[in-house]
């Protein structure tokens, strides 16, 4: 089992789309209420700016990233940073499946905030498949 | 002909990893959306540091204005390191100094005061776009026969 079996989650928290608050609403979700002491949060930025330690913890943990837009940069990133992602989340399918769209970026609304809730529990039930398998 | 509307780039940090983070993502929303929505565009972070083109060429040929929500400054390394120097930063732990004794807890959802502080920040980012439209008005006549 490694890092006490943790998984790491990435969202991509676009600012130009919705669904990119979405993203990181859902795993802000997951981290906090559903499974705290499973996941450990990446914060894309730091990753690539080489400003934090995350470059370590996405080579030692399961990844799963949570992308906004068919651009995917989450998953990009990760795979461009050396992490091995064990599972992926796109928004927008989530937001098709479910018929469910958020009012804007700043602003989720009801909408939005059960969004992030379904995909936050996508989350965490990957996360105990993963670390079961540990 | 189109004739093109001089427009400055909003680049934030997502910052997860703290409130402030939250705090410079909210304020940037507000002058796009509310502050100065003619004259700004938001740079995707993320789509910026995956290395789409068009997000690094805008922060080439345009001003922009990096948001950070701390001292990482992880918006202004990366415009720096794909696009150059931005024109100006604003950075909220440092704004956060103004305001003693006020501390920020959400890292989603905002409370009213959170909200507040959001907006006095996005007032900071306001002044650094019209100091930025200013200035490439400046230039823009100095080129001229």
């Amino acid at each position: 089992m490694t890092e006490g079996g943790k998984v790491a989650v990435v969202a991509c928290a676009g600012m130009d789309k919705p669904l990119g608050s979405v993203a990181r609403a859902s795993v802000f979700k997951a981290v906090e209420e559903l499974r705290p002491k499973k996941v450990e949060m990446i914060c894309l930025p730091p990753l690539l700016a080489g400003v934090s330690s995350y470059s370590e913890l996405i080579r030692a943990l399961p990844v799963i990233t949570v992308d906004g837009c068919a651009e995917r940069c989450a998953t990009k990133l990760i795979v461009k940073s050396g992490g091995k992602i064990r599972g992926r989340i796109l928004v927008p399918d989530s937001a098709k499946k479910h018929n469910l769209v958020p009012e804007s970026a700043s602003h989720l609304g009801p909408n939005g905030e059960k969004l992030a809730q379904i995909i936050a529990e996508e989350i965490a039930s990957a996360v105990d498949q993963l670390t079961q398998r540990m | 002909m189109a004739i093109f509307k001089e427009k400055v780039g909003v680049v934030s940090c997502s910052g997860e990893e703290i409130p402030e983070g939250t705090i410079s993502r909210i304020a940037t929303r507000l002058v796009l959306e509310k502050l100065r929505p003619d004259e700004t565009v938001t740079i995707c972070l993320p789509l910026f540091l995956a290395g789409e083109e068009g997000e690094r060429a805008f922060a080439k040929q345009f001003n922009t204005i990096t948001v950070d929500g701390c001292g990482k400054r992880c918006a202004e390394i990366g415009t720096m390191k794909y696009s150059g120097k931005p024109f100006a930063t604003v950075v909220v732990t440092e704004i956060l100094k103004k305001y003693p004794g006020f501390t920020l807890k959400s890292k989603n959802e905002l409370n009213a005061e959170e909200w507040k502080f959001a907006e006095k920040v996005a007032e900071e980012i306001a002044k650094k776009v019209d100091e930025a439209l200013g200035r490439q008005k400046i230039q823009a006549r100095r080129e001229e026969p």
